[in-house]
């Protein structure tokens, strides 16, 4: 049997379950991915299929704490608070609003690499406040999905970078201004694209009657301990801080959560607080078991191979559409998965230049794996944020501002030997 | 700190063992059970 | 009635919750025992020559009783000498070092001078495979009689004995890495005595070096062949003369190897770490393993012992490789057989250029009758009592 065809057979078989048979993706993966190793005649291949999920443990256990760690704070009245007072505070300066937001919203991504880690903590945060100001639900939603993203590629930590670099021996070091190169730009574009264009479409005088009409929250500063903990914590932790740096994200999320809870136990329950928020993470962390399994299987049947290097057989000219194609597409397996098995080769297949240049513009463009589909980290979350259930009308409006990060960074990766004279 | 995870983990198997018992979807149900491997395999840290 | 029927669909629900729950632990009883299984060491059946077997925590007490107290075999010769160092599995993926290093410790007599052989340097990354990789958890060999079995691991401590990872990594050299490098132990040099385990095993290798007065040490490795340091023999700026010299003899024996500086920027790895923090001359090998790349076909035992696969033929030709590479595949028997013929030559001219550094042996498993005839001559059948 030929390599590819377990891998077909997979991919098939995955659709029929996940659309014809509208079976939870999670489970849908994993049954394919059993059918795969059935047909390729490793047995039920248990050992696979669980090793395989696996592979995620770590990002299942930061969204399960991330995830309990922004129900707290919702819980607690610290969202709506914090929206509330920023609008107060500067509703008349609309733009540098929302400039303020897109960092706001970036900074988690920033110091954790995690897109995830963004959208859930401040990306929560900025959100409401984007509704406030008129940009619609899904609209909102975008926004924070592509902030996460730019987040995650931005400095100081940027781990698709890390793990192309661990691949090609390329030390993490003088990273910081191709990055922000990378970043800024895209920063300032999807802020104007996604946010300036929609909150236009509020008056300032009903804006205000929007801000006359927002509770007044009694708390006070109270309120927002639990978050400034946290983002202290994951602050300390990217710098090496001894002791903080061994801490972990799913420590320091469960930490603040029991630290909200601590600050207001009167108000909340602990346990119904993490059962509300397994429940919801729950389609999201089977996925993530869903996918380890998928490519396990896929690469026991050989089809991992054989995908890779049917992208480094196209010829020099298509390379570059084969990096825009297959990385965003691998990312829908992980954005980190497809820096590791894809972005090595390319890096190597483009090893005449400069490695932290070609990193720096793969990994934006590894990035965007982040919004596709099925896992598409970024735009679930972004949905559950802004409490959209069907995360395909977020991506919607995602689509061009992904479009036009792919754009930009492939025109970096083919400048790059210009730009090589600049850094 | 090894410990402090395995609490962690503790925890959230418990959740989810419990959530298991209460959820009606079977779907979920099988999602819950998908996870839960994962969680207690670890756990016990055996893989 | 209405309530009999609720009473039913309660029970109903509880049965397959209940049902649902036994499956997982059956699950993870069958999966369990798999991985479990990983966690017994392989026999490996010394040479008459051996004089001494101990265990790496002599050099760090707090070592003891960990999953990183791995084994270290003293072959001592009557007169004085040379001590050189050889680690094999620092990679348990990489299995052409950890084979070499057997193969070494089954046949070898030492004369003059002293050699220290680690098979397993990160024992822990030898009792867990890596996700997405589906890699056979272990492999076999043909011995003088009956076959051998030796473990497949994975390039990283097993997270079961150092969790979790930080998110990101500051090795000891004070190089920043992803997470999941603060488990490669060719990356935690010079270690920690009471850092994590992968640092400790590190920073115990680095004392015994130091405390033994070693001369030269020598890491083995495997590496994808679309990875661009391959066939190489990496040398510290210390050793670069002796590296020199012992390239044009292993060109003349017909091993392909090619040179490489260690580089200064490139912290916490063995050649850098080994040399600028002891005495020893500090030399990294490395051969070309297919079973570990990106573009491995079917993982299997075959790939890992036969190294032969279609897919990086078609890489070869396509120019994305950096070793030639062709429908024969490299075998593990000629890896090794490169590992065993550097070292050989590597220790012969340690001896010419530092004469009261000589050290002699006899019974050293031929580099070319390993080639031709595999590995049957050199490994122990497996039941064979010492």
């Amino acid at each position: 049997m030929p390599d590819y065809l377990p891998l077909l057979l997979m991919i098939l078989a995955f659709f029929i379950l996940a659309m014809g048979f509208k079976i939870q993706i999670g489970l849908a993966l994993a049954l394919s991915s059993l059918l795969g190793a059935l047909v390729s005649g490793h047995g039920l291949a248990l050992r696979h299929l669980i090793e395989g999920g696996f592979g995620y443990l770590e990002t299942i256990l930061i969204i399960a704490t991330a995830m309990i760690f922004m129900k707290s704070l919702q819980k607690s009245g610290m969202l709506d608070a914090f929206a509330a007072l920023l609008l107060r505070s500067f509703h008349r300066h609309r733009l540098l609003l929302l400039f303020s937001m897109m960092v706001l919203a970036m900074f988690p991504g920033m110091i954790t690499g995690s897109s995830t880690t963004a959208v859930l903590t401040t990306g929560a945060l900025a959100a409401p406040v984007l509704m406030k100001m008129g940009l619609n639900h899904l609209k909102t939603a975008a926004f924070i999905a592509m902030a996460g993203i730019l987040g995650m590629i931005a400095p100081p930590v940027n781990i698709l970078v890390m793990i192309m670099g661990a691949g090609v021996d390329m030390p993490y070091v003088g990273l910081t201004l191709p990055l922000l190169a990378i970043v800024i730009p895209l920063a300032i574009i999807f802020t104007l694209w996604i946010g300036s264009r929609g909150v236009k479409s509020l008056k300032q005088s009903e804006l205000e009657e929007i801000i006359a009409s927002l509770p007044v929250s009694d708390s006070g500063w109270r309120l927002y301990l639990p978050l400034i903990l946290v983002v202290v914590l994951l602050i300390l932790q990217s710098t090496s801080f001894p002791l903080v740096s061994q801490l972990g994200l799913p420590l320091i999320f469960l930490g603040g959560a029991l630290f909200t809870w601590g600050l207001h136990w009167k108000k909340l329950n602990f346990f119904l607080l993490t059962q509300e928020a397994l429940e919801e993470a729950l389609p999201i962390l089977s996925i993530l078991v869903g996918v380890g399994m998928f490519i396990q299987i896929m690469t026991l049947t050989g089809g991992r191979g054989w995908t890779v290097l049917a992208f480094l057989s196209l010829p020099p000219a298509l390379l570059y559409l084969g990096i825009a194609i297959s990385m965003p597409l691998f990312g829908a397996v992980s954005a980190f998965g497809s820096a590791s098995i894809l972005g090595v080769p390319f890096i190597l297949a483009l090893i005449n230049t400069n490695a932290i240049l070609t990193s720096s513009a793969l990994s934006a463009i590894a990035g965007l794996g982040d919004l596709m589909p099925p896992t598409a980290l970024a735009g679930m979350f972004a949905a559950q944020v802004v409490g959209e259930k069907n995360y395909f009308r977020v991506l919607r409006y995602c689509l061009i501002p992904a479009l036009f990060e792919l754009i930009f960074a492939l025109g970096f990766l083919l400048g790059g030997p210009f730009l090589d004279k600049i850094f | 700190m090894r410990i402090i995870y395995q609490l962690i983990l503790l925890w959230l198997s418990l959740n989810l063992i419990l959530y298991l018992f209460r959820e009606k979807r079977f779907s979920y149900q099988l999602s819950a059970a998908l996870v839960l491997i994962l969680f207690l395999l670890r756990l016990l840290l055996i893989k | 009635m209405k309530l009999t029927s609720e009473k039913q669909m309660n029970k109903f629900h509880l049965g397959i919750s209940l049902g649902l729950l036994l499956l997982v632990g059956l699950i993870c009883f069958l999966t369990g025992r798999s991985f479990l299984s990983l966690h017994q060491e392989e026999p490996i059946f010394p040479s008459a020559g051996l004089t001494r077997q101990f265990r790496l925590s002599h050099y760090l007490p707090n070592l003891s009783h960990t999953p990183g107290d791995t084994r270290v075999y003293l072959f001592e010769g009557q007169e004085k000498g040379g001590n050189i160092l050889i680690l094999g599995g620092t990679h348990p993926n990489e299995p052409a070092g950890f084979i070499a290093t057997v193969v070494l410790i089954e046949n070898l007599k030492v004369k003059k001078g002293r050699i220290f052989l680690i098979p397993q340097a990160n024992l822990s990354g030898f009792t867990h495979n890596d996700p997405f990789e589906a890699n056979p958890q272990r492999f076999f060999l043909p011995a003088r009689q009956g076959i051998r079995w030796f473990r497949y691991g994975s390039r990283l401590t097993n997270p079961v004995h150092q969790w979790p990872d930080p998110t990101t990594y500051t090795n000891p050299a004070g190089q920043k890495l992803a997470g999941t490098e603060s488990r490669n132990l060719n990356r935690a040099y010079p270690g920690q005595p009471k850092g994590s385990l992968t640092e400790k095993v590190a920073w115990a290798i680095i004392q015994l070096i130091k405390s033994e007065n070693i001369h030269l040490a020598i890491d083995l490795h495997e590496a994808a062949p679309e990875y661009p340091v391959i066939n190489a023999m990496v040398f510290h700026e210390r050793a670069a003369e002796l590296a020199a010299m012992a390239l044009m003899d292993l060109q003349m024996e017909g091993f392909d190897f090619r040179l490489e500086a260690s580089p200064p920027n490139l912290r916490g790895l063995s050649h850098r770490e080994w040399g600028d923090n002891t005495s020893a001359l500090a030399v990294l090998l490395e051969t070309a393993n297919a079973s570990h790349g990106r573009l491995k076909g079917k993982p299997s035992v075959a790939l890992i012992v036969e190294g032969r696969d279609n897919n990086y033929v078609r890489a070869a030709k396509l120019g994305r490789l950096f070793v030639p590479y062709d429908e024969r595949g490299i075998p593990l028997s000629r890896r090794v057989a490169r590992h065993l013929a550097a070292v050989k030559t590597l220790a012969s001219y340690l001896g010419e250029l530092f004469p009261h550094q000589k050290v002699e042996f006899s019974d050293y498993p031929s580099p070319q009758e390993l080639l031709q005839q595999g590995f049957q001559p050199f490994l122990h059948s497996p039941r064979q009592e010492r």
